[in-house]
């Protein structure tokens, strides 16, 4: 839009009130123009919480219509692939290694009766040593995850 | 044990709560502020905030008293607690605040485009949320009458009162703040006194002789026990994936990345609380096993400083921990009031500000008259079951959402549908049958190991029969809910 249509068009012009920035104000000037006519009414414009903020700020539309695009649903498909790969991994690993705690002590004959300083060997296991296991598969993931997020943002940025 | 003390504890945690909910007010102001804190949660904040939502009677006294009566079978609860936040890092975490919906219910109807299933999942937050608010009433009424002898149900209606006042005044923004402050304090106040006692049995040894063995050998596992803990864990591990008061956490970040990074500090958080109650269960086992016997265990934490510790330093340990276990009703309630207040004004009451002040008055009172109406049980047990309900009816919905589009909206209801009807279903017929279900009575009392298969089965199913369901505009919603948001995300920092 040149400078010189911006001066044409007036404060009210045919664009709705929703859709300017700030409706307030655009009625102000608008009763100060046209001292005539009663201001209109304030309308309080809502919508459902639900669909507010679905499209984050800051979302560059190229980057929407590069996605939407044949060739944006293969990056977006593979991300997801490897993204739920990932966590199967993680997850996997995880349980099969918490699994086999009470295996161990099961199985293995005498370990029940192990013990560091007085604290039977079971209880260290399940009481401590459980914890360090989570924390370093959850920073694995978060590390992985990132990088994946990286490289396909690398891709549809290319496009 | 000294009332005095019980009263200073009681007021103390009351009117900080109170002040950070009065001056959290002053910033609260839209209807955003009101509901996700705007969402300019600080990671490190929100971190404290969600360990703080979470932590509840069942962490701060249920865990330590059933290691006092169980013993290393017990050690599975806080495992389960916080590998459940392994999961939903996992599985949950960035997509979902991706999505953008403010809540479960929300989510769903985004992903599924369909009200139907938006209504099924408003009412089973609610459902759960309610089951949820009873143990913390239970164990407040637990706490109140052994710290000032008052009645039982004074505790009750004190918690229900506190929590009405600030989640109607403050919204969430003031919640945020109460929470990361309350798991502050809970860490203080579990932490401090079992320190002291350890401190004081190392250098002069205590008055009190152990009584016997902490760590004695457990029965055999029969597999009936194994059945059990494998049930348990499966209930812990997808249940926490389905709490709403723990969702509705992840909207309050600023993108996908901080949601993840804030699940990564708040596994950190729960690793180092739950040595603590550990730590008293040995304690208890050693010192005080008549505390087990006396048919009050989940008050071992409570009792455990003054019974070991005589005089002033016990009095004001004993005062500490009283403040804590207030600290982690008050904040595992306030938090579920907000979730199923948002619902329930959302769905019902049109989504205004006054209608969330009005459901969140409803939402404290209807398990507060559940709560002076039903018998106390174990807390760390009871909590087990919303566990177990949760897996077996939000999180299918969650993770076949998330990960899965072929998911239709029939699907998801027929599945939460199914899982509600088999967990709940099972958890009352044990309850009814008592002790004449016999072998049975495992399978029925635990019923997660089974009933979450069974919902995702069921999901799945009904999912591939209505195929021609899938929502249109399915490509779009998941590349919402899985593309980064910043188009240079540094990989981590």
């Amino acid at each position: 839009m040149s400078a010189k249509d911006e001066d044409r068009l007036s404060p009210a012009d045919s664009r709705s009130p929703q859709d300017r920035p700030g409706p307030a104000n655009q009625d102000r000037l608008n009763a100060e123009d046209a001292p005539g006519k009663t201001p209109p009414r304030r309308v309080r414009v809502t919508a459902p919480r639900s669909q507010a903020s679905r499209a984050p700020s800051g979302y560059p539309v190229a980057r929407e219509v590069a996605e939407q695009s044949e060739v944006g649903q293969v990056f977006v498909r593979s991300l997801i692939r490897s993204q739920l790969r990932l966590a199967v991994v993680v997850a996997v690993g995880f349980l099969l290694i918490l699994l086999a705690f009470p295996l161990l002590l099961a199985w293995v004959p005498g370990i029940d009766r192990a013990a560091l300083l007085g604290v039977p060997f079971t209880w260290l296991l399940l009481g401590v040593g459980v914890y360090p296991l989570i924390g370093l598969s959850a920073w694995l993931y978060v590390r992985t995850a990132s990088r994946n997020e990286a490289r396909y943002l690398d891709l549809v940025e290319d496009e | 044990m000294n009332a005095g003390v019980g009263y200073a504890a009681l007021i103390g945690v009351f009117a900080v709560t109170a002040v950070i909910g009065f001056f959290g007010l002053r910033i609260s102001r839209t209807t955003e502020d009101f509901y996700v804190a705007s969402r300019t949660v600080r990671p490190w904040w929100n971190a404290s905030a969600i360990g703080g939502e979470y932590l509840s009677a069942a962490s701060f006294l249920g865990v330590a008293g059933l290691i006092l009566i169980s013993g290393s079978d017990a050690l599975w609860f806080p495992i389960g607690y916080t590998a459940g936040y392994l999961m939903l890092l996992l599985f949950v975490a960035a997509p979902l605040r991706r999505s953008g919906a403010y809540t479960v219910p929300d989510f769903t109807e985004a992903r599924l485009e369909s009200v139907t299933a938006r209504r099924v999942t408003s009412v089973l937050v609610v459902m759960v949320g309610w089951f949820y608010i009873v143990p913390q009433l239970h164990g407040a009424a637990l706490t109140m009458s052994i710290a000032t002898g008052l009645p039982s149900w004074v505790g009750a209606v004190a918690v229900a009162v506190v929590v009405c006042v600030t989640v109607v005044t403050g919204g969430m923004r003031s919640i945020t703040f109460v929470q990361a402050f309350q798991f502050w304090l809970k860490l203080t106040a579990i932490a401090l006194p079992i320190v002291f006692i350890l401190i004081v049995m190392g250098n002069t040894g205590l008055s009190v002789p152990a009584v016997a063995e902490p760590f004695a050998a457990d029965p055999v596992a029969s597999p009936a026990g194994a059945y059990r803990n494998i049930s348990l864990v499966i209930a812990l591990l997808f249940g926490t994936l389905g709490l709403p008061h723990v969702l509705v956490r992840f909207y309050t970040n600023p993108d996908g990345p901080s949601a993840r990074r804030t699940t990564l500090i708040v596994l950190g958080l729960l690793s180092v609380f739950y040595l603590f109650p550990t730590l008293y269960g040995v304690l208890g086992r050693a010192f005080t096993p008549d505390i087990a016997t006396g048919g009050t265990p989940d008050a071992l934490v409570l009792l455990l400083p003054g019974r070991l510790i005589p005089g002033l330093a016990g009095d004001v340990l004993t005062a500490l921990v009283i403040a804590g276990a207030f600290a982690a009703f008050l904040s595992t309630t306030s938090g579920l009031v907000v979730s199923v207040a948002g619902v329930i004004s959302q769905d019902v009451l049109g989504g205004r500000v006054r209608g969330f002040r009005l459901a969140a008055v409803f939402s404290t009172l209807v398990p507060l008259v559940v709560a002076l109406l039903t018998e106390s049980m174990q807390l760390a047990g009871s909590v087990g079951l919303v566990f177990a309900f949760t897996a077996s009816t939000i999180c299918p919905l969650l993770l076949l959402g998330i990960w899965w589009r072929g998911l239709t909206d029939a699907g998801a209801i027929a599945g939460m549908l199914a899982g509600a009807a088999l967990c709940g279903g099972s958890i009352l017929l044990g309850r009814a049958l008592g002790p004449g279900a016999g072998p049975m009575a495992d399978f029925l009392a635990q019923p997660a190991a089974w009933s979450v298969p069974a919902a995702f089965a069921v999901m799945i199913g009904v999912s591939l029969l209505t195929r021609n369901r899938r929502p249109a505009g399915i490509t779009k919603i998941m590349t919402r809910l899985h593309a980064p948001e910043r188009p240079q995300a540094a990989p981590t920092r």
